[in-house]
């Protein structure tokens, strides 16, 4: 045994010298921000909110006004008293909580019948063996590259000859063909290892019951995403709904406010009232969702 | 009373005979694509058996498994369990429970969920599930865990989940692929004498897939070696060990490898020999012709070192290399350019570079054909 004294000295290296980056910003080890970067990138942040928050501040200031005060300068960003008359309008005499009814009633049914069909068609295509899977399935993606504007006319056609044209089921089929959820799924549910299935398999679970016990669970949070998409996508959506129906009592919300302008003359006030209530809906649904985001990570399934 | 009846009414053995085999391959095939993966595979299982598949990673070992549980198709031959062929019945229908190489836990249960989950599925009343949960938990030492996400979990502690979920049922077979791979050893050979005592408490069939043969012939009744689907040996741990079927079984079980020498057969006077780097007569002598290429297998602990001047040794060697390895010596030796390992009890009575003389038993030679085959006579 050699001696820590007999023996070659340790090789230490010298801290380095401090970087460009760090002799500008200080900070210290890799990767902390200094002090001055975090202010930096507040900054940054605030500006942004600024730019993305302005908007949506300057209507609901704009639906708490009547008419006449709306173009008075210098604007007054909170206006106090707050006129609530428009929103008392909106509510009680026009057609706003019918259109409002509408929008929620087609995009439930639209985004609860989407989840359930396109994760069993995902799963069917993940992980079933059938004729003619893989055709299926190309013919679905091509889909895909079909631009909307494609085929409002060939629907509208289709609509009238299966003659619902002019009722929710105008609203409500059409946009459940869109492909897109069913890749997704198939794309989540095909990364599921086959073992777990074939676990479950032995266990004595059904076909079913694997998709409902062991697929479902696992890709919940897919599911969250899948239903959000739709669900946006159903409230924004306004060209079919303007074409697929024409009775004023099956109108969705984006149809009825554009129609407002109509109305009586344009009430800027009126409208931006519409708009602040179209909102709360769809912030509602996204704060209810968003904490169904998290699942157990599968990470726990498998070896290492 | 007819004897015969009372024979097999009284001798269990007897009548452990005229049960059907538990398991029963025949001519068992599986390809994928142009890729065969396995190769006419034969093989009877009786009841309350381990049986222990043995072989090299990728030789099919798992695949067998998925096959006797339904999860995948043979694409030839027959499965019986309980001689009932069952090549189509459904897995959950053939009645055997099976721990995953993976694990392949529920990550959305918790442990006593995944624990319990067959028997919720087959509409067992839940006070019982949950009675045998605890049981099994406690036998697996995971009563602090019933809580837990597996991702929660150690490895080790996942392998055990997998365990009791495989074992809370009541089949006619456990198929374990690798259930021990994941421990340290220390609650390695604690879990391999815990599922040992499981087995001998139970009897349970037990098909289970090693490539450890330490564990293989610890454990098994019969080991069933393979290599790339085909199976070499099927035997107890003493017939796969001192009578290896071919090169493969032989150098694949026991550690360090057996030891083979090239040669060939020489028929003179009567008396037949084995000549190569050493030339050794040999007692049984398989039936082949003078000048037959053979392999001359010799385990590391059939040999002798002796000092280099002991008259009559069969060869002269160099000693190369010199491996400690607690209770005893693996003495690399150099005959002639052959290297041969032998293992010495004790430490230390040979020195690397120093030259020693081998003794070879007449009685613990394994001959081979040219082909690998195990060529000396049945004894
Ligand atoms: N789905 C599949 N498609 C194609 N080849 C496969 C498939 N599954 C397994 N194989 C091949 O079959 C062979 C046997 O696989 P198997 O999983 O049975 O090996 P194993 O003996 O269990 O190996 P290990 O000890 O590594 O687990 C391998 O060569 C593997 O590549
Ligand atoms: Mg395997």
């Amino acid at each position: 045994m050699t001696t820590r004294a007999t023996r070659a000295p340790r090789v230490r290296p010298e801290r380095p010298a401090p970087t460009l980056r760090e002799r500008l910003f200080g900070g210290g080890a890799a990767g902390e921000p200094s002090r001055f970067e975090r202010a930096l990138y507040h900054l940054v942040l605030i500006a942004s909110c600024i730019v993305l928050v302005g908007p949506f501040l300057m209507v609901i200031s704009a639906s708490l006004k009547e008419s006449g005060q709306l173009f008075e300068y210098p604007p007054r960003w909170l206006p106090f008293p707050p006129y609530l008359g428009q929103y008392e309008k909106l509510l009680t005499d026009s057609a706003f909580p019918r259109w409002m009814f509408n929008t929620l009633f087609v995009g439930t049914i639209v985004t609860v019948a989407k989840v359930f069909l396109d994760s069993m068609a995902g799963y069917a295509f993940a992980k079933l063996h059938f004729v003619g899977r893989n055709v299926f399935f190309l013919l679905m993606i091509a889909m895909l590259l079909v631009p909307y504007g494609a085929i409002i006319l060939p629907l509208y056609t289709v609509s009238h000859a299966l003659g619902i044209h002019d009722t929710y089921l105008a609203l409500i089929l059409p946009p459940l063909c869109n492909p897109l959820g069913v890749f997704l799924m198939r794309q989540v549910i095909s990364m599921l290892p086959r073992d777990l299935e074939n676990a479950a398999r032995l266990d004595g679970v059904s076909e079913f019951g694997i998709y409902r016990r062991i697929v479902l669970p696992l890709i919940k949070p897919s599911l969250v995403v899948l239903a959000i998409i739709t669900f946006t996508d159903m409230y924004m959506s306004f060209i079919w709904p303007l074409v697929a129906v024409r009775d004023t009592d099956l109108q969705v919300l984006t149809v009825g406010v554009a129609s407002m302008r109509n109305m009586t003359s344009v009430n800027f006030s009126l409208w931006s009232a519409a708009a602040v209530l179209g909102m709360v809906p769809l912030a509602l649904a996204f704060f209810l969702f968003q904490r169904q985001f998290q699942a157990r990570s599968i990470a726990g399934a498998l070896k290492q | 009373m007819n004897p015969t009846d009372t024979s097999t009414a009284t001798h269990p053995a007897a009548a452990q005979a005229d049960l059907p085999y538990a398991i029963e391959l025949v001519g068992v095939n599986k390809r994928y694509g142009a890729l065969t993966v396995l190769e006419h595979v034969d093989l009877e299982i009786e009841p309350g058996e381990f049986v222990v598949l043995l072989g090299p990673s990728g030789c099919g070992k798992s695949t067998i498994l998925k096959i006797i549980a339904g999860l995948e198709d043979a694409s030839g031959g027959e499965v019986y369990i309980q001689d009932r062929l069952v090549n189509y019945v459904r897995p959950k229908d053939r009645d055997v429970s099976m721990v995953f190489q993976n694990y392949a836990l529920y990550p959305h249960m918790t442990v006593a969920a995944n624990i319990g989950f067959p028997l919720k599925m087959r509409k067992v009343a839940r006070d019982v599930v949950a009675q045998r949960v605890t049981e099994v938990a406690a036998l697996l030492e995971l009563g602090q865990q019933l809580t837990k996400y597996p991702e929660q979990l150690s490895g080790g502690q996942r392998q055990r989940v997998a365990l009791g979920r495989a074992i809370i049922r009541d089949p006619v077979a456990f198929l374990m692929d690798e259930p021990l791979s994941n421990l340290d050893a220390i609650l390695r050979v604690q879990m391999r004498s815990e599922l040992l005592q499981l087995h001998r408490r139970v009897g349970k069939t037990t098909i289970y897939v090693t490539h450890d043969q330490v564990e293989a012939m610890t454990m098994a009744d019969r080991i069933v070696v393979l290599k790339d689907g085909a199976v070499q040996q099927i035997g107890t741990t003493r017939e796969i060990y001192s009578r290896p079927a071919n090169t493969f079984v032989a150098t694949f079980v026991g550690s360090p490898q057996m030891n083979l020498l090239p040669g060939h057969i020489e028929r003179r006077d009567g008396s037949v020999a084995f000549v190569g780097v050493v030339r050794i007569g040999l007692d049984a002598a398989p039936p082949v012709e003078d000048g037959t290429q053979v392999t001359l297998g010799i385990r590391p602990e059939d040999i002798r070192l002796r000092s280099a001047e002991t008259p009559g040794a069969d060869a002269v060697a160099t000693v190369r290399l010199v491996e400690d390895v607690g209770a005893e010596d693996f003495v690399t030796v150099d005959i002639d350019g052959t290297r041969c390992v032998v293992r010495v009890a004790g430490h230390g009575s040979v020195s690397e570079g120093t030259t020693v003389a081998l003794e070879i038993p007449r009685d613990v030679l394994h001959v081979f054909g040219a082909d690998g085959t195990r060529m000396d006579p049945a004894p």
